[in-house]
């Protein structure tokens, strides 16, 4: 019995780290905003409570509008996996949660890099995230304290 | 007849019984009181204990019940209003398409925020034949006409929801909702529908809430379950009871706002495991919504409670059992030890009593307990006017008897006496002893005189049989005085009086006899009353004189000393001898005074052959039994002493063997004080009677005499001769002056000088002659 349980988290383990090794390979991820946003840098747990419903507002006070990537884009759940350490399943199963319960909706989805920088750019959303090689000017990358 | 000994008997039973009874009443039986007070502790511990258990149980089901309505309610209100926001987005979406049937809507209506959020729901498009025109995702399906959203849309325009279905490729469970889609006409023109993930209606489970065990789910009227969770298991398209759950009564159904829901404790057919479960049935929507909450988790607490209460009064109880055995061992102990201090203070009491009843060493009644009895049997005998004989008994020669045989000897016979007088009478009549060698026979309802004869008769015949004492059988004789009531006395004191009387009488007419009482021997008994007084008169007005014989120094020849010896010079009867005096007043303690006087006359006399310059001779005086045993004696000495100031080693007292075995360890006493006080001691009569050479031993007595009967016969007799060199030869060891007595002949005196006798006294020297011849004869 433990013998198989341990195999099955040896397993698991290495399959996230798989993972990770496969969304390093690819690129990581970064958060932005829109190139001229007053807000340079912010903390994981800031973005993780943007980004799990938490929290409307920016530090700064400034409303915030989320924008995610959709289902199954890897950014998405590398993102997610970055600020709060939420596999897909657990993030799912919190909005599922929050949106059941009507304690809140869940941010917009945009299905690929570029869409997200046009709509960052049209000023419809204010954060995102994207992969790092796609980032160019027309998206500011926030620090992550 | 009352005995002063059972009444107070009796008086200390009343007394015990009462004191009982106070304890009965104080206290119950402690072997009854404390079991009983363990059961009732007990019985008040369980009770209560099952009494907290079962209403913290009661209460736990109480809330579980409560929480569990509370509970649905919000959940259905969840249930409904994630229903009206899925009906209300899709009614967007068939209303939009109604209006232009473009493409592009859904986006649209998607960047507008008019759709279900794509994070859960896939929200698509179907026209009239079941294909999928549009969809947010790429398309799961492209033909739905088979599926029961689709068909139910193609009759009704309500919110149609479909039966939980699995996606082929990430095997999750989905639900999806439909509305129909119309012409301008009213006709069918296809369907919007949407789906998501089952999970979603039960994403509101919360542990905290529900437990591990709970159950929440949304079930069809159809039976099915949409989906079900417990922890973190979720299920769909299970089938249950529908029926067995919902129990919305039809008929019953009033317009009552918010019907009573009905929570019960029920096996959950899908999982058997026990719940409170509650469900609700939703009012527009052919579905129901199921909670429930697992009686093993709610209880949890009550039990966990119940084993600490259980194992709490266990403990109490078992503590209560060891104090109660503690306390049981304890009161029981005390009651023993109060029981038996109860009883030795009883038979304390009880010996108290009867050693100041009777006498200790026959056991007799004593003269204090004969005097009750006598005074109570007179009062008896004058109320029924019946005759009361009273029998005064002495033992001849039991004085002999005392002394050679000693004393224990003598204990030995009174006792076999007393038991014997017992034997012989019967139980209604009373024996008591008076002291010494007197017995008193109390005989109740005695009037016939032959009858007293008899009695007499028998007392002296039991007397009279051999008693075996000290190793040698003897006989004892006893003599009888009997006196009757009321003829010869109707008190106490004249009944005593005339039956002793009557007793010395029969005394006088040859002892072993009986005698009763007659006025004639009264007065007998006159003569000695009258010696008495006139003994009486004899110390007051000095008839007293002291007679001396002289002692020798065997070798020398020189008088070293004499013994003064007491005469009465009575004025009409002449020089009476001590033998006819001396008992009586030995038994009238008129000696004390006698003795005194004779003591200090002897002194007086030893300084006057002083005065006339004589050489210092040794006066010695004989001591009676009752001057020795007079408290008085050693004061009266020492006074004597200081007022005639003579050399105490001038004084020498004498005393018999017989004085020394009355009281051995008192006599010693006295013996050492006399001798403390510097006076010389000498044992007298030394070898006619009985003595133990240790007593010879026990006290170092100044001079030893040896008796005049025991060289008597010394010519005749060669015992008496090795017996009188015996004592000699023991005395010298003893560093003891040793005085022959009563030397009569020349034999004698050389016999005494060759036995190396240190001095002698005698007729074959000198007789006892007044002071004044003595002068003149030491003079010549």
């Amino acid at each position: 019995m433990n013998n198989k349980k341990r195999l099955n988290r040896l397993l698991k383990f290495a399959l996230i780290a798989t993972c990770c090794f496969v969304a390093s390979a690819r690129g990581e991820v970064v958060i932005v905003v829109p190139a001229d946003s007053p807000i340079s840098s912010l903390s994981k747990a800031q973005v993780a409570k943007i980004f799990l419903g938490k929290s409307r507002r920016f530090p700064d006070g400034s409303k915030a509008l989320p924008l995610n990537q959709s289902e199954g884009n890897l950014e998405r759940d590398a993102f997610y996996q970055l600020v709060s350490g939420k596999s897909p399943a657990q993030v799912k199963a919190h909005w599922s949660k929050l949106i059941f319960t009507g304690r809140g909706q869940p941010p917009r989805e945009a299905p690929s890099n570029n869409a997200v920088k046009q709509l960052l750019t049209s000023h419809r959303v204010n954060i995102s995230y994207i992969d790092r090689s796609t980032a160019d000017e027309s998206v500011k990358i926030v620090v992550l304290k | 007849m009352p005995n002063p000994l059972e009444e107070t008997k009796e008086q200390i039973q009343i007394d015990t019984t009462s004191s009982e009874k106070d304890n009965q009443n104080k206290f119950i039986e402690p072997q009854v009181f404390y079991p009983a007070v363990l059961i009732v502790f007990l019985i008040t511990l369980w009770v209560t204990t099952f009494n907290i258990i079962s209403t913290s149980h009661q209460r736990t089901r109480d809330s579980a019940i409560t929480s569990a309505t509370a509970l649905v309610r919000t959940y259905e209100a969840q249930v409904v209003r994630a229903l009206r926001e899925i009906d209300q987005a899709l009614n967007v979406v068939t209303k939009s398409y109604e209006l232009n049937d473009d493409n592009t809507m859904l986006s649209l209506l998607n960047e507008w925020d008019l759709l279900l959020p794509d994070f859960l729901f896939v929200t698509s498009i179907a026209d009239a034949d079941g294909n999928v025109i549009n969809s947010t995702r790429p398309f799961e399906k492209h033909r739905i006409a088979d599926q029961s959203y689709f068909q139910q849309q193609l009759e009704f325009d309500q919110l149609a929801s479909s039966q939980p279905w699995q996606d082929p490729y990430t095997k999750v469970w989905k639900l999806t909702f439909s509305r129909r889609i119309s012409t301008p006409a009213g006709d069918f023109a296809g369907i919007a529908f949407t789906s998501v993930e089952a999970s979603y209606f039960v994403s509101g489970y919360e542990e905290s809430q529900l437990g591990k065990q709970g159950v929440l789910g949304i079930l069809g009227t159809d039976g099915t379950f949409r989906v079900r969770r417990s922890g973190q298991k979720i299920v769909s398209g299970e089938k249950a009871n529908f029926n067995q759950l919902v129990h919305g009564d039809e008929e019953l159904e009033e317009l009552e706002e918010l019907e009573e829901l009905e929570v019960r404790l029920q096996d959950n057919s899908w999982d058997q495991i026990k719940r409170y479960t509650v469900a609700s049935q939703l009012y527009e929507f052919p579905l129901a919504v199921v909670l429930g909450l697992s009686e093993k988790e709610q209880m949890q607490g009550a039990i966990e409670l119940k084993h600490v209460y259980l194992l709490r009064a266990s403990a109490a109880s078992v503590a209560l059992m060891l104090l109660t055995i503690i306390f049981l061992r304890l009161s029981l102990q005390l009651k023993q030890s109060r029981n038996q201090a109860l009883e030795e203070h009883i038979s304390h009491a009880k010996k108290v009593e009867h050693l100041a009843f009777h006498d200790s060493l026959t056991g007799l009644p004593n003269r204090s307990f004969f005097s009750q009895l006598l005074s109570h049997g007179i009062a008896e005998a004058k109320r029924y006017e019946r005759r009361l004989a009273l029998l005064f008994l002495d033992l001849d020669r039991f004085k002999i008897i005392n002394d050679t045989l000693g004393h224990d000897a003598g204990d030995e016979l009174l006792k076999e006496v007393a038991h014997r007088l017992s034997e012989a009478l019967r139980e209604t009549d009373t024996v008591a002893r008076l002291g010494g060698d007197e017995f008193v026979v109390l005989l109740p309802e005695m009037n016939d005189e032959k009858q007293l004869s008899a009695v007499a008769k028998k007392i002296l015949c039991a007397v009279g049989k051999p008693f075996h004492l000290a190793g040698q059988d003897l006989r004892v004789t006893v003599s009888i005085g009997i006196s009757v009531f009321p003829i010869d006395g109707e008190d106490e004191q004249t009944l005593v009086k005339n039956a002793d009387i009557a007793m010395y009488h029969a005394k006088e007419g040859g002892k072993n006899n009986f005698c009763f009482y007659s006025d004639e021997l009264s007065a007998d008994s006159l003569e000695r009353l009258a010696l008495e007084s006139s003994l009486r008169q004899a110390v007051d007005r000095g008839e007293f004189v002291l007679h001396y014989q002289e002692k020798h120094d065997l070798r020398s020849g020189e008088i070293t000393g004499a013994e003064a010896l007491l005469r009465w010079q009575h004025p009409t009867l002449g020089l009476i001898q001590p033998m006819q005096f001396l008992p009586l007043a030995e038994e009238t303690g008129l000696i004390i005074p006698i003795g005194k006087w004779a003591i200090e006359a002897a002194c007086k006399q030893a300084n006057k052959w002083a005065e006339e310059g004589l050489p210092p001779r040794c006066i010695s005086v004989n001591l009676t039994e009752r001057q020795f045993t007079d408290a008085q004696l050693l004061d009266d000495i020492a006074d004597i002493l200081q007022r005639t100031a003579i050399n105490p080693a001038q004084l020498e007292l004498e005393i018999t063997e017989s004085l020394l075995l009355r009281n051995f360890e008192r006599a010693l006493k006295t013996l050492s004080r006399i001798k403390d006080l510097g006076v010389r001691i000498a044992i007298d009569n030394f070898g006619t009677s009985y003595t133990s050479l240790s007593t010879l031993d026990k006290f170092h007595f100044d001079t030893l005499k040896i008796d005049g009967s025991v060289i008597r016969d010394i010519a005749n007799q060669p015992s008496d001769k090795e017996l009188t060199e015996a004592i000699i030869s023991v005395g010298r060891t003893m560093a003891m002056t040793i005085v022959a007595e009563g030397v009569e002949t020349q034999e004698q005196a050389e016999f005494l000088l060759n036995s190396s006798c240190d001095q002698v006294q005698g007729f074959y020297y000198d007789k006892p002659t007044p002071p004044s011849l003595t002068n003149a004869r030491t003079n010549e």
